[in-house]
């Protein structure tokens, strides 16, 4: 009887004692993922700092009207190209008229 | 250290139940039973020790388990979180990035370490072009245990230094304050130094949020507009010779300032090299006498107090002499005009009576609720206080009528402008984005209808007044020239003019105010004749006729009855009028 139950305690201390090492390394193993996973956030975040730093650079509007000149020659949008949308008449030939003659029916 | 806690038989703190038993007792005496009593205590010592370790762990472990487990779990998400920057970032209303904090590394040395200073410090300066081999050496030579060699370097130079291979050359990562848009804005922007505090323009202005908070600060700017304000006014500079100008577009809905320019100007990224005229900011800081600018005021104090109505008519048949003084037209008409003839034409004789009928009292009433009297509250740091006579007498209610004798930052006349045009309510300037939906606090400087009349004056200065260049088709701006000499040694120079244009659009329903100014424009080698209305209302034509479609303000037919009906004005036929001489 007692060498039975020292027998499943000393299985039961072996058993404890694995598991304990391999959660331990299994930690160990999550810590380092973690370490990598922040230090490569973080290395992300400057890198996005930077990216947003050169973009606002390149789209500075000095810059933009600067190349506009050089390769594009656009000038800016005046009134008289603006109009709405009621103002267009319809085509002569083309009014709705047939549209609603068949709907009519 | 058992032989000190040997305290034998009669210690008391030894348990019962260790006591030996006879049989053990019994046996063995002498020598022998001393010995067994030791190891005994010796064992009993172990053990109590063992079971306070175990204790301790014990304890450990449920308060681990129990209590610390949160912070266990935090301890590397910390590590993730926002990431913390020396310095936030600012971003116009629309998000575009004004101004961000990148690392960089700065070069420092320890002198001791380092074995061949000459050739260290020649070595040094040919990879980092601004240092000097000489002032290097200088520096390495020092018995100092630290000491700078350059500051905030690009990568490239860093990997040049690195592969020198020199001892005792380390690197400190250091934030650098970068103005990605340049000169763009840098009179609202300013500018940090190294030791990251702001020393300029917002960033002075508003040092502690940036210092302290992660969050962007987001500014009322709009970098298209700023462009456009900016690139429009250099012109005018450079087609009429002018020293400087300044300009800002306001909504005048909120009192937000939608752009600021004041030139000549500097670049943030490098204010060391800015002279000291280029760091000034005319808008805000700037004091100018605006001259006919202020008839917008003095008509809207008129009209407000009832004092003058559209139909009062005032002498200006010849010029109008006061203690001492001559009060000249630009522009004489040489008869009786109405009031709103005396805005059109920009009558300085006009505006000075209709003062004072209205008095001295009243004019500084009216001015001080617009916010003319006294100091602005702005976030920027350099705000202007204005100039005003003291005493205030009926000669300075005269002149003042026409924006002479007080001088006021270019930031509060576009302030006051706003109430004259948006229905009567003055809104703080503000450089900082109202949160979307918030109703900005205004406060009602006159009345509505009172608003009203000054938008259609406006508008009639634009159509057949002095600002008929101001014009952009479609836009309905309108606006009021000024030009007024600077003062020079306590009298007026006629060379050196202030010339400026103040427009709103569209004026049957005010949204912008543009204000543009420039310091002594020129036409050809002259400064006669360079007027606001010939310099400055061209620019806020091509301004308006630029920024509308990108603020989504649709061109509308300027000649449609129900336009003309609400912007009309009943100008007396001309007949009656010379009929009236």
């Amino acid at each position: 009887m007692i060498r039975l139950t020292t027998i499943l305690w000393t299985l039961a201390v072996m058993i404890a004692g694995y598991a304990m090492f391999q959660v331990k390394y299994e930690v160990g193993r999550l810590e380092d993922r973690l370490t990598q996973l922040n230090h490569d956030i973080a290395a992300a975040r400057d890198e996005n700092r930077v990216l947003n730093a050169e973009w606002s650079l390149l789209s500075d509007p000095q810059r933009l009207d600067r190349l506009n000149q050089t390769f594009l020659h656009l000038s800016p949008v005046g009134a008289a190209q603006i109009s709405s949308i009621d103002h267009i008449p319809f085509r002569p030939g083309s009014a709705p008229t047939p549209m609603l003659a068949k709907a009519a029916p | 250290m058992n032989h000190r806690l040997n305290l034998g038989h009669d210690n008391p703190c030894r348990p019962r139940h260790f006591r030996p038993g006879r049989a053990v007792n019994a046996s063995p005496e002498g020598p022998a039973k001393a010995a067994l009593e030791l190891s005994h205590t010796r064992l009993l010592i172990a053990g109590a020790l063992f079971m306070l370790a175990f204790a301790v762990i014990a304890g450990r472990l449920i308060e681990v388990a129990g209590f610390k487990s949160g912070d266990l779990r935090t301890a590397h998400a910390r590590q993730a979180g926002p990431s913390h920057v020396a310095r936030a970032d600012i971003v116009d209303r629309n998000g575009v990035l004004l101004a961000t904090t990148l690392d960089t590394s700065s070069l420092f040395a320890v002198p001791k370490q380092v074995p061949n200073k000459g050739i260290a410090a020649v070595q040094l300066a040919s990879v980092l072009p601004e240092t000097n081999a000489n002032e290097l050496y200088a520096r390495l030579s020092s018995d100092k245990g630290f000491v700078w060699l350059a500051r905030q370097l690009s990568p490239q130079q860093k990997m040049a230094v690195i592969q020198l291979g020199i001892p005792g050359l380390e690197f400190q990562t250091e934030g650098k304050r970068v103005y990605p848009k340049g000169s763009l804005a840098a009179h609202v922007l300013g500018f940090a130094g190294l030791d990251n505090s702001g020393l300029a323009g917002i960033e002075r202005g508003l040092d502690d949020s940036l210092k302290s908070g992660d969050a962007p600060v987001q500014l009322s700017i709009d970098v298209r507009l700023q462009y456009i304000l900016k690139s429009e006014l250099a012109r005018q500079i450079a087609d009429f010779n002018a020293l400087g100008g300044t300009g800002i577009i306001m909504d005048v809905r909120s009192g937000e300032v939608l752009a600021l320019v004041s030139l000549p100007d500097f670049d943030p990224n490098n204010p060391g090299s800015a002279k000291p005229e280029d760091l000034f900011d005319r808008a805000t800081l700037g004091i100018y006498e605006v001259g006919s600018l202020f008839k917008i005021f003095t008509t809207a104090m008129a009209l407000d107090d009832g004092v003058s109505t559209f139909a009062s008519r005032y002498d200006a048949t010849k010029p109008l002499e006061v203690a001492g003084y001559t009060i000249h037209d630009d522009d004489p008409q040489k008869r009786w005009l109405t009031v709103p003839e005396i805005f059109m034409y920009s009558s300085n004789i006009g505006e000075a009576r209709m003062a004072a009928d209205a008095g001295t009292d009243r004019q500084r009433d009216f001015l001080d609720r617009l916010g003319l009297l006294r100091q602005p509250s702005f976030e920027l740091p350099e705000v202007a206080s204005p100039l005003m006579p003291h005493p205030w007498r009926p000669i300075n209610t005269m002149t003042i009528a026409f924006g002479h004798g007080i001088s006021v930052s270019p930031l509060q006349v576009a302030s006051a402008a706003s109430a004259v045009a948006n229905g009567g309510i003055l809104y703080p300037a503000t450089i900082l984005k109202r949160p979307d939906g918030a109703a900005p606090q205004g406060q009602r400087v006159m009345s509505a209808a009172t608003s009203l009349e000054m938008r259609k004056l406006l508008r009639l200065v634009v159509e057949q007044g002095t600002g008929k260049l101001a014009n952009a088709p479609g836009y309905l701006v309108g606006g009021k020239t000024g030009t007024a000499e600077k003062v020079e040694n306590g009298g007026y120079a006629r060379h050196a003019l202030v010339s400026s244009f103040l427009g709103v659009f569209p004026i049957n329903d005010p949204r912008y105010l543009v204000l543009a100014l420039l310091d002594e424009p020129h036409i050809g080698a002259k400064a006669g004749g360079a007027t606001g209305g010939l310099t400055a209302a061209p620019a806020v034509r091509r301004i308006v006729e630029r920024m509308a479609p990108l603020v989504g303000i649709q061109p509308v037919d300027e000649n449609s009855p129900e336009i003309r009906r609400s912007l009309v004005v009943g100008l007396p036929p001309q007949g009656r009028t010379l009929a009236a001489n």
